[in-house]
């Protein structure tokens, strides 16, 4: 019992599902305004992570610094991605309503050409690097430096996103369409404008997650489709396109997933978090803190 | 067309002649057929295997070809990628047998890939030497075609663990495993036989293997105190065992970890927190009657700008090693083949090789430490180039 008052439970807790909440936001921002299934979210961590790594291999440049680069890395691929595929696809409204579906397969398809390209580029060995890996205690908890910093970016960027969207022109327009994309087109959003923004915003994120990953584990080409699932399931039981809703649930993931294995056992980790999400599936579809308005 | 144009087509000519090795061939190459895991669950352990190969071939052709049975051919390779799939390699195989029609071929990386081919050598009578598969199971797999050279065999690794443990005085043990099929196997070995040498079991637990915080787990650890905390672990979470042990700050002093650091990637990822981790083995370049064992280190350094994988490079630079051989001996003839190598004793980079059935019985089973920037045989005393140390820092 005494492990489960220990801080060090709660502060791995933390860690755990800020990352968690970080990745599904970057998702959900991308599901919630254009209705497309990224698969290969999962596979934009993995751009951030390599960027991290060659940042400091080839130029010693901080992981801090990686932060920056892998935001840029990712901000550009989301808007190649826009404008080489979808913007076309979205401004049909016979195209769009079938969009959802496929999206599904062409996130697909970026998924395993962006695993080979870094696999023919980078090899497919696992690769890593040390960065700030002294373990500072306070009392009875020890944290590793990295693990301060992952939870310290993570946090940062949830709020200051969570803040864009609720007081910034520029992110009430995203929620507006998120909510209700036919209401914003006619009060007069820049629908274009705004999901170039989302998508460019949604895998800057993942990528900056992903420089997150690479201090603290060792990285390679097929290392993404665990994060894509895990952050499917963070934004299942948040609700589909609920932004906030989405980082309460990478949270309560979080905690789920670290005090679950502590009161039962580490065998019962993926019962545990698939057992919880399909129950959710059943009794609130809508997810956890969804209304039912919000999903379409 | 001018003087300069014609020598400029003689230096082509004299390239595309000379590949890989610089001297004109005059025979046709060997081709030699495989699958490896370019996508997919293995492809991140696939190119320790890989590399080794590459090595291999680049060596053999830099020294005029291979000899078969007397006369020297360069060695061309017929590579796929089996997406990490044992039914996929099984159609490759058969494929590079009946339609490619190699004249040799090497493994594929991983037990289960090993084991579906097992029927496939068989019916074709086509013989290859096994590298990266371990598995009590292997015993039951019918001998002929198939040959493993590796000792780390779960029902061995188990026992020999045990009597290291207790030569170094552990008189209880915490074994965290993950469930994946070498772990688990180990596992079913390890149980018994620590019992039978009166070791206390203090904490047992599985976790899956995608597992992202060990921090419960290793609380409990802590808290037991064993003597020894033995990691069933594969790669990713070596090292996040590694790491988070060094958080939580683990006190045992014999500490063993499965998979994970004889990889280049593992001392770069958790730095000094390896030093001392005890792993899985048979192979070390610094074993001095192996001759060929630090050439292999060496060459293998400067041509990947990486340590070669201390298990599977090893293993499957050995297989490249005994094929070599016993084609020099018997040609590419499979009958004569199979006779060769399943009675010759081979001159590998980790000392005699010999097979009875599908065995190597000639390499012990054996344990790794890292110490330092080197990877050192410290179990059993008959082939170990350090002594053990205990652990005492993350």
């Amino acid at each position: 019992m005494d492990v489960l008052l220990s801080g060090q439970l709660l502060f791995a807790a933390l860690i755990t599902g800020a990352l968690y909440a970080l990745i599904a936001l970057g998702l959900n921002l991308v599901y919630g305004t254009m209705r497309l299934l990224n698969v290969a979210h999962g596979d934009l961590v993995m751009i951030g992570a390599y960027v991290a790594f060659w940042g400091l291999t080839l130029f010693g440049l901080s992981p801090v610094v990686g932060l920056v680069l892998a935001a840029a890395a990712g901000a550009l691929l989301g808007w190649l991605t826009y404008l080489g595929l979808f913007r076309r696809l979205l401004a049909s409204p016979q195209l769009m309503r079938r969009l959802e579906g496929n999206s599904l397969l062409l996130f697909f398809g970026i998924s395993v050409i962006l695993q080979n390209l870094a696999s023919l580029a980078f090899t497919a060995s696992a690769r890593g690097y040390q960065f700030m890996d002294q373990v500072y205690r306070f009392g009875d908890v020890a944290l590793t430096g990295n693990r301060i910093f992952v939870l310290v970016v993570a946090v940062a960027i949830c709020a200051a996103v969570y803040l864009l969207l609720r007081f910034h022109v520029f992110g009430l327009a995203i929620k507006a369409l998120i909510e209700r994309r036919d209401a914003a087109l006619i009060v007069g959003v820049d629908i274009d404008r705004v999901q170039l923004a989302a998508i460019c915003l949604g895998f800057a994120i993942a990528a900056i997650a992903g420089v997150l990953v690479s201090t603290t584990e060792q990285i390679s080409p097929f290392m993404g489709f665990p994060f894509t699932i895990s952050a499917f399931v963070v934004i299942i039981l948040g609700g589909l396109g609920n932004i906030s809703a989405g980082l309460v649930a990478g949270l309560l993931l979080g905690v789920l997933e670290v005090y679950g294995v502590a009161l039962t056992s580490a065998a019962y980790r993926s019962v545990l978090i698939y057992g919880v999400f399909i129950a959710i599936l059943l009794v609130r579809p809508q997810g956890l803190l969804g209304r039912g308005s919000v999903v379409r | 067309m001018n003087r300069r144009h014609l020598i400029a087509g003689a230096v082509l000519a004299a390239a595309s002649f000379g590949l890989g090795g610089g001297a004109a061939w005059a025979a046709d190459p060997v081709r030699i057929g495989f699958s490896i895991a370019k996508t997919g669950l293995f492809a991140d352990a696939a190119p320790s295997q890989l590399n080794a190969y590459e090595l291999w071939r680049e060596q053999v052709n830099a020294a005029g070809g291979l000899d078969v049975a007397g006369t020297k051919r360069p060695v061309e390779f017929v590579q796929y990628d089996d997406q990490s799939n044992p039914g996929q390699a099984v159609r490759i195989y058969e494929k590079l047998i009946t339609d490619d029609k190699v004249d040799l071929i090497l493994a594929p990386w991983g037990t289960p890939h090993h084991f579906a081919l097992a029927p496939v050598l068989e019916k074709y009578k086509f013989p290859m030497v096994g590298n990266s598969a371990a598995s009590a199971q292997l015993r039951d797999i019918k001998p002929g075609y198939i040959w493993f050279p590796t000792s780390a065999i779960p029902d061995k690794i188990a026992p020999e663990l045990v009597a290291m443990m207790k030569a170094n005085k552990v008189t209880s043990v915490a074994i965290l495993s993950s469930v994946l099929p070498f772990s688990k196997e180990i596992k079913t070995f390890l149980l018994p036989a620590l019992k039978k040498e009166g070791i206390e079991v203090k904490v047992n637990e599985e976790y899956p293997p995608t597992t992202k915080d060990m921090t419960a787990m290793l609380t409990a650890v802590k808290k037991a105190k064993p003597d020894a905390t033995i990691a069933l672990s594969y790669p990713s979470d070596s090292v996040l065992f590694a790491k988070q042990a060094k958080e939580i700050g683990i006190e045992s002093q014999f500490d063993f970890v499965l998979v994970g650091p004889t990889m280049d990637f593992y001392q770069k990822v958790v730095g000094a927190s390896a030093n001392n981790i005890v792993t899985v083995g048979h192979w070390s370049p610094y074993r001095a009657d192996w001759t060929k064992a630090k050439p292999f280190y060496d060459a293998y350094v400067k041509k990947f700008n990486e340590i070669p994988d201390h298990l599977d490079s090893a293993l499957a630079y050995i297989s490249c090693e005994i094929l070599q051989q016993a084609v020099a001996k018997a040609g590419l003839d499979k009958e004569k083949l199979r006779e060769v190598i399943s009675t010759t004793t081979f001159d590998t980079i980790n000392g005699p090789v010999k097979f009875q059935g599908v065995e190597n019985v000639a390499t012990p089973t054996a344990f790794l430490q890292v110490q330092g920037d080197k990877i050192e045989l410290v179990w059993p005393a008959s082939i170990a180039t350090a002594a053990y140390r205990p652990k005492t820092s993350w």
